[in-house]
């Protein structure tokens, strides 16, 4: 009986969000974001930067997890105008880079090319250029961190049946939903 | 226009109306309603159904564009309501925007409002201390504001009675500075919360106690629970987006159905109350006037008996728009106190630090609750050189980092592998501000919101006393920290904040023995309009330094047992 309450409970839950009401959906992107000011080659450009700062190796790296998608939304709607300025002209520095280095743009050198000049670039003299490559290293660690494959499959996310443990050896705790990513 | 047939004004006219359907209100639906009172139920905002209505509240993590952040350009428009720690992408749905809602700051005030059916239940933060007796005494004790015309004993069975049905979590630790309630298990505290009590123990003799918070959660539901349709609380922390298992006390999940399945309420969202109406010749109220938020019409609804639980200050603000020949200040105003002797909760400033103890031991799991310091300043005597005190949350947690250098394989492999920092230690504050004279809320004379009514002017701000009460905190606490062994302390004030973020705004149309010197009487009744009751925030006498909503149920609870009783008597 209380178990058929909660589950009757879940399910009106996920029945109900298959039509949102119109104003829940007040708060989207679309209705509020600019849509994003990178060029297709620009956004390419990003793509092999994040997966350079994470690559795929047995598991799946921060391209396909499109944790580049996830940094230009950030910069575009919650950053100001001038991170969104520092992504584009950061974007055209790592290109001159490359050219200048290898004669040819980031995405087109070898894997352990962009690793090197990234680290260089991270180590620039220049503010800029050092502060771009600190706030994308920063948006892919979180995008990817938060991304559903690495919660899912390596931090074991789990939304409920919760539970809390006030002290718990180290040793024995399952190393999981200690701190929340969302809030 | 059908106003006037004598069949459309049956059609308008209950035996009660309530105005506002947050705590308070869906209270005053559950008692009125339960009572056998035909009750209409006047909502500004929008409906929002339990369960159906909460979108967010299945959402993982990754579901949401920007982890929860709110967009720059929101936070650019809504200035205000972006200083709310809970406004961010899972329940801004639930809050105010700032320019819908216009108000007139004649000093800076973080006004936090959520305007839907449930109202700020749905964005609480479930934390439920009782009063206890020394809070009821303070204004005669300490002379400020009025002396409260109720104690402690009339309210403690009321108390008992909201508890069972809401659904409170706690441990009982008998301490006279805050009574025990009716409890459903209590939260686990951590290791160094433990700690930190045995430490203060040692030190204070027993007198500065850390307790678990007392909160609105099933942690052990009941059949009283069961019966509303709610289940046990999982543990999920996602409570400000609603709960689908109804695991923490709202309006949504608890009251307002329960008085649906009465039959004799009847719920109108999208009404906003203008006024209340009085008949001077009857020398009573006999109705409201309402505007529809949408088609902006008027229309006029009519009872015997009123509540008005719009949340503190558009309580004020509906009370100071009734006017009348007989009221020309506002209904139930022959005192003049109206609007005046506004209060709220000192939240301005907090301490953080580190223990680097413990270190094979963390914590495991979510809990929507946390650690609370009770009063201990002032409490059974005066000691300091401000008056009143201030509770405190306690919080410690085992922080927990990846080795975020590198790049490539190197920095992949280093976020799998998570490492233990020192345990995090934080306090933050919350202390009774006096009611004064001088903190006020009133109509402005010139604008009017989007439906014609006056905006509401506020002038509320901190004064010394809370300046003295912050600097003690501080002491107090970097005292405690360091007795603890705690290290790495560091105190967080914001000099310039303005209040209001507390969320805990009160008074205004306050309780009190004499006509001459308050609004209400010991049941919430207006001195001067005994069919109008109110019993949200707006009556309170004084603030004391528990949360205030648990209050706020108790004290509607009980007029509405009185009002009805009155009714059957013929008194009303
Ligand atoms: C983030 C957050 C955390 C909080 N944490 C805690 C906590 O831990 N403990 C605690 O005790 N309290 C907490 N509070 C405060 C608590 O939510 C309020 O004290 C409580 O909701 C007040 O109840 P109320 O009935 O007075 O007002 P509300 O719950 O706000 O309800 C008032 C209702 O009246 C409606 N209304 C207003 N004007 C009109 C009108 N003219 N006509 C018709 N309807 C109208 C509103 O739309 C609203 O629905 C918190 C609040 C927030 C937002
Ligand atoms: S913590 Fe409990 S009440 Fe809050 S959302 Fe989770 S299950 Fe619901």
């Amino acid at each position: 009986m209380q178990r058929r309450s909660a589950i009757r409970n879940l399910t009106m839950a996920v029945g109900g969000l298959m039509s949102l009401p119109t104003w829940a959906s007040g708060w989207t992107p679309e209705s509020i974001g600019k849509v994003s000011t990178l060029s297709f080659s620009e956004e390419g450009t990003l793509a092999e930067i994040v997966e350079t700062i994470i690559p795929e190796t047995t598991t799946p790296g921060a391209k396909s997890l499109k944790v580049h998608q996830f940094a230009m939304r950030m910069i575009n709607d919650c950053y100001g105008e001038a991170a969104q300025k520092g992504l584009k002209d950061g974007l055209a520095t790592t290109d001159i880079a490359s050219k200048l280095a290898h004669g040819k743009v980031f995405a087109e050198i070898e894997p352990a090319q962009r690793l090197e000049l990234l680290k260089k670039l991270a180590n620039s003299p220049d503010v800029a250029t050092k502060q771009f490559v600190n706030m994308i290293k920063g948006l892919t660690i979180q995008g990817y961190q938060n991304s559903e494959y690495v919660m899912v499959n390596i931090q074991k996310y789990n939304m409920a049946p919760g539970f809390y443990h006030g002290c718990v050896p180290i040793a024995k705790a399952q190393g999981k939903m200690e701190k929340k990513t969302d809030r | 226009m059908s106003y006037f047939n004598i069949d459309s004004i049956k059609d308008r006219t209950f035996d009660a109306i309530v105005i506002g359907s947050g705590i308070s209100g869906g209270w005053a639906a559950k008692e009125l309603t339960g009572k056998g009172m035909r009750t209409l139920v006047l909502e500004r905002g929008r409906n929002v159904q339990h369960v159906t209505d909460y979108p967010t509240t299945l959402k993982n993590p990754w579901e949401f564009d920007h982890l929860g952040q709110m967009p720059k350009a929101v936070k650019d428009a809504n200035p205000i309501v972006s200083r709310c720690y809970a406004f961010n992408e899972d329940a801004a749905h639930f809050f105010v925007k700032d320019a819908e809602h216009p108000y007139v700051q004649e000093k800076p005030f973080d006004w936090i409002r959520g305007y839907q059916v449930g109202g700020k239940s749905l964005l609480w933060a479930r934390q439920t201390q009782r009063w206890s007796k020394y809070d009821f005494e303070g204004p005669a004790r300490d002379g400020f504001a009025v002396e409260w015309p109720i104690s402690y004993d009339d309210i403690a069975p009321w108390y008992s009675y909201v508890e069972k049905f809401a659904g409170i979590s706690g441990n009982k630790d008998g301490l006279p500075q805050l009574p025990d309630g009716e409890f459903l298990p209590p939260h686990e505290q951590s290791c160094v919360e433990k700690y930190f009590g045995e430490q203060m123990a040692k030190h204070y003799n027993g007198a500065r106690p850390i307790i678990i918070g007392r909160c609105a959660h099933l942690t052990k539901p009941n059949q009283i629970h069961y019966d509303q349709g709610r289940a046990q609380c999982q543990n999920r922390a996602l409570c400000q987006r609603g709960c689908p298992y109804g695991g923490y006390f709202s309006s949504n999940a608890s009251t307002i159905p329960w008085a649906q399945r009465s039959g004799k309420m009847t719920l109108k969202s999208d009404s906003v109350v203008h006024s209340i109406l009085y008949d001077e010749k009857l020398g009573k109220a006999t109705g409201v006037r309402v505007i529809d938020a949408n088609t902006k019409e008027a229309v006029e609804y009519y009872a015997k008996v009123i509540f008005v639980n719009a949340a503190a200050l558009n309580t004020n603000l509906i009370l100071l728009n009734s006017k009348s020949n007989r009221f020309q200040n506002g209904l139930g105003n022959d005192s003049g106190v109206l609007g005046k002797y506004v209060a709220f909760h000192n939240y301005r400033t907090s301490i953080s630090g580190e223990y680097e103890g413990f270190m094979d031991t963390t914590t495991e799991g979510i809990r929507p609750n946390s650690s609370y310091i009770p009063r201990f300043r002032n409490v059974f005597k005066q000691e300091t050189d401000f008056l009143r005190g201030y509770a405190a949350g306690f919080g410690a947690s085992r922080m927990t980092y990846n080795d975020r250098s590198g790049m490539g394989e190197d920095l992949k492999n280093s976020l799998a592998e998570k490492k233990y920092g020192n345990w995090r230690v934080g306090s933050h504050i919350m202390g009774e501000t006096i009611p004064k004279e001088t903190n006020y809320v009133a109509l402005d004379s010139q604008l009017t919101d989007p439906w014609g009514i006056p905006q509401l002017k506020i002038s509320v701000s901190y004064d010394d006393n809370d300046e003295k009460m912050i600097k003690d905190f501080h002491e107090q606490l970097t005292e405690m920290f360091t007795k603890a062994g705690f290290t790495n302390i560091k105190t967080n004030d914001i000099p310039n904040k303005a209040p209001g973020l507390d969320i805990h705004e009160m008074g205004g149309v306050r309780m009190g023995k004499d006509p001459k010197t308050s609004m209400l009487n010991k049941f919430n009744q207006l001195h001067a309009c005994k069919n109008v009751f109110v019993t949200d925030g707006a009556c309170m006498t004084s603030t004391a330094t528990q949360n205030p909503s648990l209050t706020y149920m108790a004290l509607t609870a009980r007029a509405a047992d009185y009002a009805v009783k009155q009714l059957k008597a013929k008194n009303l």
